[in-house]
């Protein structure tokens, strides 16, 4: 229990402490650690006869002082307004300030300077900077009295709405990078849609624009809002060349002029309707501002005392190394850890290159680029136990601050390479039936090529490749033959077993030489009875087979008309006639025809298949 | 009995007249030293005596007769090794690899070169002519141009016995496709090889320098090592451009480097 006291007692003190401490942060004027500013700034720079403009004397870090009596100013009358205060806490660093306003009516024509302003405040003196201001006769335009053709308005806007481009510096080499910076600089105007600059940029590579900075810059004592807009840019080629001018489109808000016919009662603040604002009280007119042009000069590298292992590095550069482990066995890898650092063109920096890489294998280096830091992380793999040491490392680059080239070199690192315990390593092959274990012994003393052969081989005549071998080639068409010839006849076998006609057609002529034959024998026994009916038979199964018609009803009317049909010639027709009637009369009539009429009557029948098969009828 | 007069008419002839002055005419070779076997083992003896430069002038010899063979080109290989000419080294075992691809001692060696010369093996192509080249890796060129006849031949028989024998219709969707689908294959690999012989060259020389322009005052834009493989793709007046296994392009002095057909 007094233990738990204990640590009751002592949390209530820090608690306690940390209370005290937020009461007198948020209660107490605070003791602010910055030291005290006194600034001056006016709302514009221009004013007319009859108008009036603010003046503000702002004290920076602080927030109990006093409204400074202000001294009379030649040309203008003063009035005091009143104080605004502002505090802030940013990372729990307090800061505050505190501006006094005063109303400033100009009395005559001119340009007048005022200030700057002294004052005293508890014995510490302060002095603000010095303003100028143009008084004019006529009737200076602003956004709350803005005429309704926007135009010459916008004309008039050229003092409190313009664009700026500059350098860090006009001359440069190629490829170093040269941060650009274009302003747009906006005093009391109402601007929105705001688009990334653009420029002309012929002979540069422009980098993409950052962010967007946004921020107030007090501009011959004029207080502006800005928008910064930061890139890099390189040379792409030795000369002299022009950037910009440098073109930002934003669209201006301004109020519709109001109408005049309203009566002097409703001329007051009600008069202002709120949905006005909603329906038609602001207009936007696009604008395109342009700013002014730079001469620019990119120079080229120098050749005298260029690296050898120069690679277009190009900036201010450090470079780190470091290497681990240092100790390793033969074959494990090392890994190099580069870091190069600095300002200037880091797409140009390569990695640091080793003095030597006898003894080594090198891999490709892995990269990772930051804003202001390219790191190479590399490994390498000792391949001899004769390495001592990682040898040194260089990085050349040109630096465009003192222009000459320069060679960062780092290392060597020391290394210890552990050769394998034993060449020989021993191998423990368990068998279950045989105990005690067998001890195989893998030797491996070292590594050389393999002898030469004895014997020459096939020796073969250079470029004689079998594919070039005209034989061979010419040979390639037997078998497609072969297959062609076998399709053709496997066709052919398929139509006589399908188409009758064909089969008959084909076959007819050899029936016919068979038919024929027999006639001959019979010729020559002098059998006319049977030599014709055979003649008369094989004209009949030849002409039945030819015209596809039934064989036993070939009659010479029958067969007359057909041929007669296919334009047959009539002397063939005359020939059949002639057998026909021969036949006829040995076989009905037994007329006895001599041997002569016989031979007579056989060659006419092989005259007209003969005919016939030749017609291809 | 008239044939077989005629049979032992003609070998006497052949005997006599054709085969009996080849031999002499092999033998007086031999004796002069001159016949290729004799010159082959001439160049060995030099090797084994470790006078590499009178090997290698041996065996090139037998070269510029316009002979060769793997184990011509494997020895030579050997040669150049143990000169310390590696790039030549890889360039003779590039063209033993031709002959003998499945030779154990070849690959044996050929593995060590590409070690000693801290060199992976390189393939070159996308992802399908690297398949085709590894299934093909063990042919040669004559190899191949058998076995596309091979298939040839299966596919005419095939086609033939497909008319007659109604059984074998029911399958041969399914072999034409598999015996095409090779035959294809086969022929790819086989352009391959005889394009690989005309198109890759071997450096030679230290270090090679592949530059943005065939120009001596040219960019580098990077550098290839002894016993590199690399693709030509075009040649101009004393230089070559040369593709990298990883496909990059650049020019390349002529003198570094020389091609697997010479």
């Amino acid at each position: 229990m007094d233990k738990l006291k204990n640590i009751t007692r002592s949390l209530k003190f820090p608690a306690l402490g940390l209370t005290l401490a937020f009461y007198v942060l948020s209660f107490t004027p605070c003791c602010f650690a910055k030291e005290l500013s006194f600034e001056a700034t006016v709302d514009s720079g221009k004013v007319s006869l009859g108008s009036s403009l603010q003046l503000a004397l702002n004290f920076s870090n602080a927030q109990n002082m006093p409204a400074p009596e202000l001294p009379v100013i030649n040309g203008f009358q003063s009035r005091y307004l009143g104080p605004s205060t502002m505090m802030s806490i940013v990372n729990g660093k307090v800061s505050g300030s505190i501006t006094h306003n005063y109303l400033l009516l100009p009395t005559k024509v001119g340009t007048f300077k005022i200030g700057p302003f002294k004052f005293e405040h508890n014995g510490d003196k302060y002095t603000s900077n010095q303003l100028s201001i143009e008084v004019l006769q006529g009737q200076v335009q602003g956004p709350a009295q803005p005429s309704s053709q926007a135009e010459p308005e916008i004309k008039d806007l050229s003092d409190r709405l313009f664009v700026t481009i500059q350098v860090k510096k006009d001359r440069t080499y190629l490829n170093e990078a040269v941060p650009l910076i274009i302003k747009l600089y906006v005093n009391r105007l109402g601007i929105r849609d705001i688009q990334y600059p653009e420029f002309s940029h012929e002979g540069f590579s422009v980098s993409a624009f950052d962010k967007p900075n946004q921020y107030q810059e007090l501009r011959n004592g004029v207080n502006f809002d800005v928008i910064e807009f930061n890139t890099s840019i390189f040379g792409l080629r030795p000369g002299e060349f022009k950037l910009g001018p440098a073109h930002i489109k934003c669209n201006l808000i301004v109020q519709k002029q109001r109408k005049r016919n309203s009566t002097l009662a409703s001329n007051n603040s009600f008069d202002s309707n709120i949905f006005d604002d909603f329906f038609g009280r602001f207009e936007t007119y696009p604008l395109d501002l342009k700013s002014g042009e730079i001469a620019f000069t990119v120079l080229p590298l120098p050749e005298e005392n260029k690296p050898v292992d120069f690679s277009g590095a190009l900036g201010s550069f450090g470079l780190e190394v470091t290497a681990a482990p240092l100790e390793v066995k033969l074959g494990d890898p090392v890994t190099l850890k580069m870091v190069v650092s600095g300002e200037g063109n880091f797409n140009t920096v390569g990695v640091p290159k080793l003095k030597s890489e006898k003894g080594f294998k090198i891999y490709e280096p892995q990269i990772k680029q930051e804003t202001n830091e390219k790191k190479f992380e590399q490994i390498i793999m000792p391949m001899s136990a004769e390495v001592k040491e990682i040898p040194m490392l260089s990085l050349d680059f040109f630096d465009t601050q003192s222009g000459e080239y320069k060679t960062i070199n780092r290392g060597p690192f020391p290394i210890i390479i552990v050769k394998p315990e034993k060449e020989e390593e021993l191998k423990i092959v368990e068998n279950k039936q045989l105990t005690p274990a067998v001890f195989v012994k893998e030797e491996r003393l070292g590594r050389d090529i393999i002898y030469i052969k004895d014997t020459p081989g096939l020796l073969k005549k250079k470029s004689d490749y079998l594919y070039k071998n005209k034989i061979f080639l010419v040979f390639q068409i037997f078998p497609l033959l072969l297959y062609l010839i076998t399709l053709v006849l496997y066709a052919k076998k398929q139509r006589l077993k399908t188409d009758l006609r064909y089969a008959r057609g084909l076959l007819a002529p050899r029936k016919a030489k068979a038919g024929i034959r027999q006639a001959k024998k019979y010729l020559d026994k002098a059998d006319a009875q049977k030599f014709y009916d055979t003649l008369f038979t094989a004209m009949q199964e030849y002409l039945g087979d030819k015209f596809h018609l039934s064989s036993k009803g070939i009659t010479i009317s029958v067969i007359d008309e057909h041929l007669r049909k296919n334009g047959v010639a009539e002397e063939a027709l005359v020939k059949l006639r002639e057998i026909f009637r021969e036949c006829d009369m040995v076989r009905y009539a037994s007329s006895q025809l001599t041997q002569a009429n016989m031979r007579d009557s056989l060659i006419k029948l092989e005259e007209v298949i003969d005919y016939l098969q030749r017609r291809k009828i | 009995m008239k044939k077989i007069g005629l049979f032992f008419s003609a070998s006497f002839f052949a005997v006599t007249f054709i085969l009996i002055p080849c031999l002499r005419s092999s033998l007086a070779q031999e004796a002069a030293g001159n016949s290729p076997a004799a010159l082959f083992y001439q160049a060995n003896i030099y090797y084994q005596e470790g006078k590499y430069d009178a090997a290698i002038k041996g065996y090139e010899k037998l070269i510029d007769l316009g002979l060769e063979s793997g184990n011509l080109y494997y020895n030579l290989g050997n040669s150049y090794f143990k000169k310390g000419e590696l790039g030549l080294a890889v360039l003779s075992y590039e063209k033993a690899k031709g002959f003998i691809p499945n030779d154990g001692d070849l690959k044996s060696n050929y593995d060590y070169l590409l070690q000693r010369l801290s060199l992976e093996p390189q393939l070159f192509g996308n992802w399908f002519e690297k398949t085709v080249c590894t299934l093909f890796q063990a042919a040669t060129i004559d190899y191949l141009t058998i076995f596309l006849f091979f298939i040839y031949i299966v596919l005419v028989v095939f086609l033939i016995l497909g008319l007659f024998f109604s059984r074998l219709k029911r399958y041969s969707g399914m072999v034409l496709c598999v015996l095409a689908a090779l035959f294809i294959l086969s022929a790819y690999a086989l352009n391959r090889k005889i394009n690989y012989l005309s198109k890759f060259a071997v450096v030679i020389s230290n270090e090679a320098d592949a530059k943005f322009e065939p120009l001596e005052n040219a960019t580098t834009y990077f550098k290839l090592s002894e016993g590199t493989k690399v693709e030509v793709v075009e040649k101009a007046e004393g230089w070559y451009k040369v593709r990298r296994f990883d496909n990059k392009l650049g020019w390349i002095d002529k003198s570094t480097l020389k091609l697997i057909s010479r």
